[in-house]
């Protein structure tokens, strides 16, 4: 099943001036400046401010939301609950199970129920406390396992499987009976709170035609246009949503959080005619968004004597909380990842999103990839330890090389670096010696090196159409406008977007500008989400750059006397073909645009053709193409107390094409450490559905202090769907460490931990209860 | 709850305002000054987001009463640098790729300043102990430890 995918020959010339370049950023001036850009450094003037009456109870039925009370306090100007929205209390992100303000029952602590405005802050939080709510509680589950079995509550009516999903290559029984050995392990992963420093913030402000205008701090504008729309039993076009420069999103700013602050507001902002705004403060953040999902994985592996691979079943378990959220695409990719980048001939795998009354899981950085690769990753190293294989040599037999048929049987094209990501990681980390120097310590601190590598499926694949819409037009002084409802938040993928544009029609950056993303004036882009704006939104950015492009020469030919093809360009100057003496600048071909009334102004839409599988057996074309990528963790662990610290990481990822270097190592090495987060000390914890750590006191990310060497390394393999070969770079990076550093862990002292994160008091129950 | 006349500098420029004693510092920085560089991120102390710098020391605004300012220098981002003509530490945020999403810079840029003006040539460690106290989720802080180091140089010169 390979993948018809070309692109057009005059993309991507082989002489590039911009691309693979370290340009700095655009936006960057107005974040060192500390200019008011994020959505509550511009909140309109006599803004009323919402805070959210929130569910106490883990599972129960609403016998009674008394609001009286807290209408009738002194600076209150209004109490909203379910009773009060205009059109659908619906605020989802792909399944319709989850009400924006609950309705007949909670299923989780923290559910909104009501919401108070006013213009005072501090009235609204204590008014907050006059809400009277009476609850009829229901056995609740906090557990996927225990909520699959069939007596367990019931939290949706439906069920409480979300979403069942089944990958079948071969015959497995087949493969395990070709096996010498069968090697079985259980790995289990933990909910990890995104974080962004800016929590969810937006306002909404009700314009004179009962529109309203709704600015906020997300991902995905058209996402929340249609959510608000529905909401506010509004047309589409009657809801215009800016994004605002956002602070830090991860994944929650592109599912239902967006939704939830700007539909309470917006509910508040017609009633009262009034700018609203609503900011949720760390805890609400921290309880309210969506995390990521922790998965239970058991692994069953076929292998044979000289280390080939035969059967992998696997079997994850995902807990998404109260509501869906994006669960069923988590472990779509989850699913279709399972094995790790291996051939393994014959594979079944299963995976469910589970409901619980716990807060909610959802998209975040790696989306599926750094559960199934950590499982992977580790139960790879305990087969070559049984089987009495060096772990690279394990590896190498067993990888994706060009030819291979992954999990679901895509063939891989020759776009494959991983290979190479894997001996550069090696030979920058200095493995051997450092593997062999490692193996004979003593004391109290000992040290250990592991690698992990990976694939990431690139495109949204499975998880929606992938399209991308872009405009551009030319101001009178030349400034180029480059718009798309593609946001950015934090990656500078959208600069990026500028530079294959300049690369494009060879102008300077300089004359770029880019536009805020805002539903009035771009088309739909699809979400932020997975990485794409570089692979998907390049590819629109070249297609739009060309127009605008073709149609200067146009005008330079018309001017010049000559046909389009005959003019070249250099140094802003374009002339006929072997003739640059007469030549005109870019600025006097815009004038004479203007002046003769020609329009400046283009856009287009770039649509990646559509990933065909079978859903029964998961088998087929399931992204267009892939990432690859290989990391090393160097730990020392100190086996008294437990305490993890790494030391060097080096992470050597396949690219296809760095467009702007500087970016993607900015997105590895923040990638990195983010997963190191993810492999020794974040967790948020539950208890009876109960939060226990919502703030950054209690729930640890890692500080300047924690941050080991980090080298990155770049592989260049290009890809056959972004512009110049690029691949996805924005979420791998977070997927490989926590394994890399448990397999170190495990080198370092001899035991294999199962569940992340190794925690101090985790490394030392597995160390004791090796000892016993 | 009573109300106080504070006094202070902030930026160089002399304040004379009535706060409630319950007043945060961040507050007044923002909704009354209008000086929005100084971000809140978790309100409990924990991000270091709305560090600004009070004579010479970095300090959590959202944990200091504005009273608590009273007769004091507050130094806040605003005072760094502008467009035109940027601190060296700005001008090496922007070419080491410093600022992702930017929502923790201003606090970064002022711990770096705190610290160079107390130190002109930190070790790593140094600048690493310097910015401890603040969150950021994007960078992974590398980068952010070699603008600082590359602004020092810049400054020495």
């Amino acid at each position: 099943m390979r993948m018809a995918l070309k692109q057009s020959k005059d993309l991507g010339t082989p002489q590039t001036v911009l691309i693979g370049k370290s340009v700095e950023r655009v936006d960057s001036i107005d974040k060192v400046l500390g200019k008011p850009i994020y959505s509550m450094d511009i909140l309109p003037e006599n803004c009323l401010y919402l805070k959210v009456v929130r569910s106490t109870h883990a599972h129960a039925l609403l016998r009674k939301v008394d609001v009286s009370q807290a209408r009738q306090y002194p600076g209150v100007v209004l109490v909203i609950s379910a009773a009060d929205i205009p059109g659908i209390n619906e605020s989802t992100a792909l399944l319709p199970d989850k009400p924006l303000f609950a309705n007949e029952k909670v299923r989780f602590i923290g559910e909104p129920i009501a919401a108070v405005a006013s213009h005072d802050q501090a009235i609204a939080e204590e008014a907050v406390d006059l809400v009277k709510i009476e609850y009829e509680d229901l056995s609740a589950v906090f557990s996927p396992i225990e909520a699959l079995k069939p007596d367990a509550p019931r939290i949706h009516k439906a069920g409480n499987v979300a979403k069942h999903l089944k990958l079948r290559k071969g015959d497995v029984e087949e493969g395990f009976k070709q096996a010498d050995y069968i090697v079985e392990g259980t790995y289990k992963t933990q909910f990890q709170e995104p974080v962004p420093l800016e929590p969810e913030t937006g306002f909404v402000i009700p314009e004179p035609d009962g529109s309203v205008t709704c600015v906020g701090s997300m991902q995905s504008p058209f996402h929340v246009q249609t959510g608000i729309a529905k909401i506010l039993s509004l047309r589409a076009d009657q809801v215009r949503v800016i994004q605002a420069v956002t602070g830090g999103a991860f994944g929650p700013k592109s599912d239902e959080m967006p939704v939830d602050i700007l539909g309470m507001a917006a509910i508040v902002a017609l009633k009262t005619r009034r700018p609203t705004a609503l900011a949720y403060t760390r805890e609400e953040s921290m309880i309210g968004h969506t995390k990521r999902h922790p998965f239970t994985i058991k692994l069953k592996a076929g292998v044979k004597k000289n280390g080939k691979l035969t059967a992998w079943e696997a079997e994850l378990v995902a807990d998404t909380g109260a509501y869906a959220s994006l669960g069923p695409l988590v472990v779509t990719r989850a699913l279709f990842h399972a094995t790790g980048p291996y051939e393994i001939p014959h594979v079944k795998s299963d995976s469910y999103c589970v409901y619980t009354n716990n807060t909610m899981a959802g998209s975040f950085r790696g989306f599926g990839g750094p559960q199934s690769h950590f499982a992977a990753e580790s139960h790879v190293e305990e087969i070559a330890k049984i089987i009495g294989i060096d772990p690279l040599e394990f590896r190498r037999i067993n990888m994706l090389k060009p030819g291979s048929l992954t999990a679901t049987s895509q063939v891989v094209d020759e776009g494959c670096g991983l290979e190479e990501c894997l001996e550069k990681a090696v030979e920058a980390s200095n493995w051997h010696t450092k593997r062999s120097e490692f193996a004979k310590q003593t004391g109290t601190i000992r040290k250990g090196i592991g690698i992990a590598i990976m694939y990431h499926g690139n495109s949204l694949g499975p998880e929606g159409s992938d399209y991308v819409a872009a405009h551009m037009n030319i101001d009178k002084d030349g400034t180029i406008k480059f718009r798309t409802a593609l946001t950015e938040y934090g990656t500078g993928a959208t600069s990026g977007l500028l530079q294959i544009a300049a690369e494009t029609m060879n102008l300077p950056m300089s004359y770029f500008k880019l536009e805020p993303p805002d539903t009035d004036y771009c088309n739909d882009a699809g979400p932020t989400v997975a990485s794409r704006t570089t692979a998907v939104g390049g590819r629109a950015a070249q297609m739009v750059a060309g127009k605008l492009h073709q149609h200067l020469k146009e005008i330079a030919a018309g001017l010049l006397g000559s046909s389009v093809d005959e003019i070249e360009i250099s140094n802003e100057l374009y002339y006929v073909r072997n003739r640059p003496q007469r030549a005109l600048s870019y600025l006097e071909i815009v004038q004479s645009a203007y002046k003769n009334g020609l329009e400046l102004k283009v856009h287009d839409t770039f649509t990646a053709p559509k990933c065909e599988y079978d859903p029964e057996t998961s088998q087929g074309t399931t992204y267009l193409q892939y990432t690859y990528g290989a990391v090393t963790a160097e730990v020392e662990v100190d086996i008294e107390t437990g305490k993890v610290q790494v030391d060097k990481i080096v992470a050597a990822y396949d690219v296809g094409k760095a467009i702007n270097p500087l970016s993607v190592e900015g997105q590895i090495e923040g990638g990195t450490i983010q997963g190191l987060g993810y492999g020794i000390m974040e967790e948020l914890t539950h208890k009876d559905g109960i939060v226990l750590n919502p703030n950054l006191a209690d729930y640890y990310i890692p500080t300047s202090k924690d941050i080991p060497e980090i080298k990155s390394i770049i592989v260049e393999y290009p890809g056959q769907l972004g512009p110049y070969g690029a691949k996805v770079i924005g979420e791998p990076p977070i997927v490989l460490p926590a394994a890399a550093i448990v397999n170190a862990i495990d080198h370092a002292i001899g035991v294999r931990l199962t569940e992340i994160p190794a925690t101090p008091d985790r490394v030392l129950l597995t160390l004791k209860k090796k000892r016993n | 709850m009573s109300k106080h006349l504070l006094k202070f500098t902030v930026n160089g420029r002399d304040h004379a305002l009535i706060v409630e004693s319950h007043e945060r510092l961040l507050d007044v920085l923002r909704d009354r000054l209008g000086l929005k560089g100084t971000k809140e991120g978790c309100s409990t102390g924990d991000c270091g987001i709305c560090a600004v710098i009070i004579d010479g020391k970095l300090v959590n605004s959202c944990l200091v009463l504005a009273i608590q300012a009273r007769n004091k220098k507050v130094t806040t981002i605003e005072a760094i640098g502008t467009a035109q003509n940027p601190h060296p530490l700005q001008r090496e945020f922007i070419k080491f790729n410093a600022a992702q999403c930017g929502f923790c810079i201003p606090a970064m840029i002022l711990a770096s300043k705190n610290l160079l003006d107390h130190n002109p040539s930190p070790t790593d460690e140094e600048i690493k102990d310097a910015i401890r106290g603040i969150l950021c989720r994007c960078t992974g802080y590398q980068s952010i430890v070699k603008a600082v180091k590359a602004a020092a140089v810049e400054m020495r010169k």
